[in-house]
C-alpha cells in the first residue's frame, strides 16, 4: 500500500503542506483543519513533521463504535465517513501518533484520506521531504539513508563547555 | 469578465510567475475555465512540485477586484471607466505635450515586479529610449541591483544561483530560502543528505536555521565584518587559493593588509558573532575548500554598506577557490536573443539620467536611474523637473522608502499612468490606470541562467477587453510617432519570433519543450582559459574603476548607521523586508486564504524588549522613527528568533506601510540602495 512518508531530514519547515492540506478540507489556509503538522521547536531548534501513517493495524479503526472509520478500497487509506461519525473522539484518543483532529464545527473526527490518491501535501512539498509511495519502496529509502555516513559531531561546544 | 481560452478542455504546460522562481506548471482548463494548476513533472527547477502561491494564480486571474477597463481619475479623486482607445489617445497626447513643452527627459518609465522581468523590462526600456528620455527606473533599485553590482565589480558577472547540491559547505547570508526561493530547499536537502555543512547568518532566526549546523545572529548590517574576518582567517592560516591570486587577481596585497585588523575578537565586537564561531566557520571553509557556496540574499543590500559587504563575500568565495566551480561563482552564458533595450543602439543624449551624478556606478552598469532621487526631481528639487511617469506594475507608494515623500512626489506629477491588476496605493494616485494582464495571458521567453535553459510560456487564457503589455507600449508608441520604427511587431508572438531569430531556436521548438531547452552546455572554470569580464580582465579585489570615481577601491567595512549613531530617542533597530510565506512583496494580500494566514501587520519583538516596555503579545503599539509613525500589533517572538534590540516589520503591507518609517536619504554610495534594515526607532504603547 502507498502512504505519505516524511523524510524528516529534508524538511525545512516552509509549512506549504499544512496549507495545501487545510485547503482540501476548508477551502482555506486554516491550520485548525490540517491533517499534517510541521512542529518547529525553537528551544531545541528542531523541525518535526507528522501525518497519518494509514497503519495496517489501525487502532482508530478498531476503536470506532459506529464503524465510521473504514479502509478506502481504492487507496487503502483509513477514512472517516462524515455521516456515520458521531463525534465521540474515541479515535482521537486511540491514535498513538495524534494524527486525527476534531472538527468542532461539523462535530466529527477528521484525518488524512490521502486526497483520494493524489496527496496535495506531497505536490506542495518543494524540498522533497514528502513522498507518496509504496511502503516497501520507502523502507528502501530509509535503509539507504541509514547506511550513509553522517555528521554526528556538533561543531560548536555547548554553552557550559565554553570558557 | 469574459474569458477566452485557446482550448476548451485540456492541459497546457507553462510557467508560474507568481514569483520569479518560475516553476513549471500544468494549467487545467475545463469548459473554458481555468480549473486547476498542478506541477509539471519534468522541469529541473521544481521537479514536479509547486507551492501554494502557484494555485493562487487562478485567484489572481479571476479576482473580483481586478481592473478590467482603463480608468481615469476625475477632479474629485474618483475614477471613471474609459475605453482603451480614449485612454491611449489621452495619455499619448499628454506625453506629447510634456515632450514639446518641457523635453522628453521630463518623462520616465518605472518597471515593477508584478508583471515579470526580461521581456517586460525590455519593452519598458525600449519605449522610454525611443521616446527620447534617459529615465528608466525599476524596482531593482531596492532589490537585486546591490547584489548585481557587488558581484560585477569583483568578477564582472553574477550567477545569482549556485548549484548548492555540489557544495561541501554552504554559507547563507540574509536569506530565507523556504520562503524566498522554494526550490532551493530541495537543493539544500540534497546537499545535506550528502553531508554538506550548512551555516546560516541572519539577524532573524527563521525556522530553516534549525536545519543548519551553525546559525549566527549578527547585528543588522555587519555581515561585511564577518566576511573580512573570514578573509583574514584564510590569509593568516595560509589557506587560500594562491594560484588564483597569482594569476587572476588584482589588489590582493591591499585586501590582505586591510583584512589584518579583522581578528575574531574584532569581528565579535563589530558583529556580535562570537569569536569562536567566526573561527569555527573559518575552519569549515578550510576543510571544504574549494567546494564552497556563499549565497547572499536581499538582506545584505538594504544597508548603506551593502555593496561592500557583498564584494567582501565575493572575494571570500574567490579566495576559497569557488570561482568557476558549480557550487560557487561560475559564469552562465546568455542565449543571445535580439535586444529589446536600446541602450547600445540609442544611448541617451542631452540631459543627465536621474541620479547618475550621485550614483554613477548604478547607471553605468545597470543603465538605470535612481528611484529615490527621482522623488526629488518630481518635487522640483532636481536638475530638471520630472513631470510624467508610467509605472508598470510597481507599487512605490508601498515599497519605496519614505512613503510620505513618495506620495507627495507622485501626487505632484503632471501625468502618472499606472499599469496594474488592482487599485494599489500607487494606482490610487494615478491619472490613468491601465489594466494589466497576468502571466497566464502572455506568451513570453523566460531564462534560467544557472541552467542555461530557456522556456517559452503559453497564453492560457485572455480576458475580453484587456490588452497585453506589449500592445499597450506599441499603441502608445504608434500614437507618439515611433511605433513603426521601434515597435513594428504586430503582437507579442511576432516579438518572440524576432527575439529568437539570431539564436537559431524557434517558437515551435520551444513550444515543444515545456521542460525548457538547454541552449548551451554549461562550461565551468572559464577563467582558466579566458579573461574575466572586468575592465582589467582579472578579479578586482581592488577596483581601479571605483577608485577613479572616488569610491572605495577595496570593500572597506563601515559599521552601519545604527552602530555609528546612538540616539536615546530611538533605542531600537528596525529591520524590514523579512518575507511572509504567501505574500510576494506587496502582492497577494487580497487573496482571502492567504490573508487568513497573515491577517494583519505585526511588529516582531524580543521578549526582553517587550517586557522592558511592559508590552504584551498582541498589544497595539506605535513604532516611531524620525520620519513617521506606524500603529500595529506586537508579536513577541521566541527569545532566540531576534536579537535583543531588533524589531522587524514586513515591508509589503498596503494598510500598514512600514516605509513611512524608513529613510530615503541614507544610501549605499555605489548602488544607491536605501537603508531598509537598520532604522533606529522607538516603540510606545498605544493609548486604549
Amino acid at each position: 500500500m502507498k502512504i505519505v512518508f516524511i523524510e524528516q531530514d529534508r524538511c525545512l519547515a516552509c509549512r506549504n503542506c499544512e496549507r495545501a492540506c487545510a485547503f482540501q478540507d476548508s477551502r482555506n489556509f486554516d491550520r485548525e483543519s490540517t491533517n499534517i503538522w510541521v512542529h518547529v521547536n525553537m528551544d531545541h531548534r528542531t523541525i518535526f513533521t507528522l501525518t497519518c501513517q494509514q497503519c495496517e493495524a489501525a487502532i482508530c479503526l478498531d476503536a470506532c463504535p459506529t464503524a465510521a472509520i473504514t479502509r478506502d478500497p481504492d487507496t487503502d487509506a483509513v477514512i472517516v465517513d462524515e455521516k456515520t461519525c458521531i463525534g465521540c473522539r474515541m479515535c482521537i484518543i486511540a491514535c498513538p501518533f495524534g494524527c486525527i483532529h476534531f472538527d468542532s464545527a461539523k462535530h466529527i473526527a477528521v484525518k488524512c484520506n490521502l486526497c483520494s490518491g493524489v496527496p496535495k501535501c506531497v505536490q506542495n512539498c518543494m524540498s522533497g521531504a514528502l513522498h507518496y509511495a509504496d511502503i516497501n519502496e520507502l523502507a528502501a529509502v530509509k535503509r539507504h539513508k541509514s547506511n550513509r555516513p553522517r555528521h554526528n559531531t556538533a561543531l560548536l561546544p555547548a554553552k557550559e563547555d565554553r570558557q | 469578465m469574459k474569458v477566452r481560452t485557446p482550448i476548451t478542455d485540456g492541459v497546457v504546460p507553462t510557467l508560474c510567475r507568481m514569483c520569479d522562481t518560475r516553476c513549471a506548471i500544468n494549467v487545467h482548463i475545463k469548459n473554458s475555465v481555468i480549473a486547476g494548476i498542478t506541477p509539471f513533472e519534468n522541469h529541473p527547477v521544481n521537479e514536479g512540485r509547486i507551492c501554494p502561491r502557484s494555485e493562487a494564480a487562478i485567484d489572481l486571474f479571476y479576482h473580483p477586484d481586478r481592473i478590467l477597463k482603463p480608468l481615469k481619475r476625475r477632479e474629485d479623486g474618483s475614477f471613471i471607466e474609459i475605453s482603451h482607445t480614449r485612454a491611449l489617445d489621452e495619455i499619448s497626447a499628454r506625453l506629447k505635450h510634456l515632450k514639446k513643452e518641457h523635453g522628453a527627459h521630463t518623462v520616465g518609465v518605472w518597471k515593477g515586479e508584478g508583471l515579470g522581468f526580461y521581456q517586460q523590462e525590455g519593452y519598458a526600456r525600449r519605449f522610454i529610449r525611443a521616446f527620447g528620455s534617459p529615465n528608466y527606473f525599476s524596482n531593482d533599485s531596492a532589490c537585486y541591483n546591490g547584489r548585481y553590482l557587488g558581484n560585477h565589480l569583483v568578477c564582472g558577472f553574477w550567477n545569482a544561483f549556485p548549484e548548492f547540491n555540489q557544495a561541501g559547505l554552504i554559507l547563507l547570508f540574509g536569506t530565507n530560502p523556504p520562503i524566498c526561493h522554494p526550490p532551493f530547499t530541495r537543493e539544500l536537502a540534497d546537499a545535506r543528505e550528502n553531508g554538506t555543512r550548512l551555516v546560516v547568518i541572519d539577524p532573524r532566526l527563521n525556522p530553516m536555521a534549525c536545519y543548519a549546523d551553525i546559525f549566527a545572529q549578527p547585528y543588522p548590517g555587519t555581515d561585511g565584518a564577518l566576511g573580512w574576518g573570514l578573509i583574514n582567517y584564510l590569509i593568516q592560516t595560509g589557506n587560500y587559493d594562491r594560484d588564483l591570486v597569482q594569476r587572476h587577481v588584482i589588489g590582493f596585497e591591499k585586501i590582505a593588509a586591510y583584512a589584518r585588523k579583522f581578528t575574531p575578537q574584532y569581528v565579535q565586537a563589530q558583529s556580535g558573532i562570537y569569536a569562536h564561531v567566526v573561527e569555527t566557520i573559518g575552519r569549515l571553509i578550510v576543510k571544504n575548500q574549494p567546494d564552497i557556496s556563499i549565497f547572499s540574499g536581499a538582506g545584505l543590500e538594504h544597508h548603506e554598506n551593502g555593496v561592500n559587504s557583498i564584494r567582501t563575500l565575493v572575494i571570500l568565495s574567490c579566495l576559497s577557490g569557488a570561482l568557476g566551480r558549480p557550487c560557487g561563482l561560475y559564469r552562465p552564458e546568455p542565449l543571445g536573443t535580439g535586444e529589446l533595450s536600446l541602450d547600445r543602439t540609442l544611448p541617451p543624449t542631452g540631459k543627465n539620467p536621474i541620479g547618475r551624478d550621485k550614483f554613477p556606478v548604478l547607471y553605468d552598469i545597470r543603465k538605470e536611474c535612481h528611484t529615490m532621487t527621482a522623488m526629488d526631481y518630481m518635487l522640483g528639487k532636481g536638475e530638471y523637473p520630472l513631470k510624467g511617469l508610467i509605472i508598470a506594475a510597481a507599487n512605490p507608494a508601498v515599497t519605496n522608502p519614505n512613503t510620505a515623500k513618495v506620495e507627495k512626489a507622485l501626487k505632484s506629477l503632471d501625468l502618472l499612468v499606472v499599469n496594474d491588476f488592482f487599485m494599489t496605493k500607487t494606482a490610487q494616485l494615478a491619472h490613468y490606470i491601465l489594466p494589466a494582464t497576468t502571466f497566464l495571458e502572455r506568451e513570453e521567453l523566460h531564462f534560467y541562467p544557472k541552467l542555461q535553459r530557456v522556456n517559452l510560456t503559453r497564453c492560457v487564457a485572455t480576458v475580453d477587453g484587456v490588452i497585453d503589455e506589449y500592445r499597450v507600449w506599441r499603441e502608445l508608441a504608434l500614437r507618439l510617432g515611433f511605433g513603426d520604427q521601434y515597435f513594428p511587431w504586430k503582437n507579442e508572438s511576432a516579438v518572440n519570433h524576432w527575439l529568437l531569430a539570431p539564436t537559431g531556436l524557434t517558437v515551435d521548438l520551444l513550444h515543444n519543450h515545456p521542460q525548457g531547452y538547454v541552449y548551451k552546455p554549461i562550461r565551468y572554470q572559464k577563467h582558466l582559459s579566458e579573461n574575466l569580464p572586468t575592465p582589467s580582465g582579472k578579479l578586482e579585489f581592488a577596483s581601479p574603476y571605483l577608485k577613479q570615481l572616488g569610491l572605495d577601491e577595496i570593500p572597506v567595512y563601515r559599521p552601519p548607521y545604527h552602530r555609528r549613531h546612538t540616539d536615546n530617542r530611538f533605542p531600537l533597530v528596525l529591520t524590514t523586508g523579512a518575507r511572509k510565506s504567501l505574500f510576494y512583496h506587496s502582492r497577494n494580500q487580497n487573496i482571502p486564504r492567504f490573508r487568513n494566514v497573515h491577517p494583519d501587520a505585526e511588529v516582531e519583538m524580543h521578549p526582553d524588549d517587550a517586557a522592558h516596555l511592559q508590552i504584551e503579545n498582541g498589544e497595539k503599539v506605535h513604532v516611531i522613527s524620525k520620519n513617521g509613525r506606524l500603529t500595529l500589533r506586537v508579536s513577541i517572538k521566541h527569545h532566540s528568533e531576534l536579537r535583543r534590540g531588533i524589531v522587524e516589520i514586513y515591508h509589503g503591507w498596503e494598510d500598514w506601510r512600514v516605509n513611512f518609517l524608513t529613510f530615503d536619504e541614507i544610501n549605499d554610495p555605489i548602488s544607491g540602495f536605501p537603508l531598509l534594515k537598520g532604522v533606529p526607532v522607538r516603540i510606545e504603547k498605544a493609548a486604549f
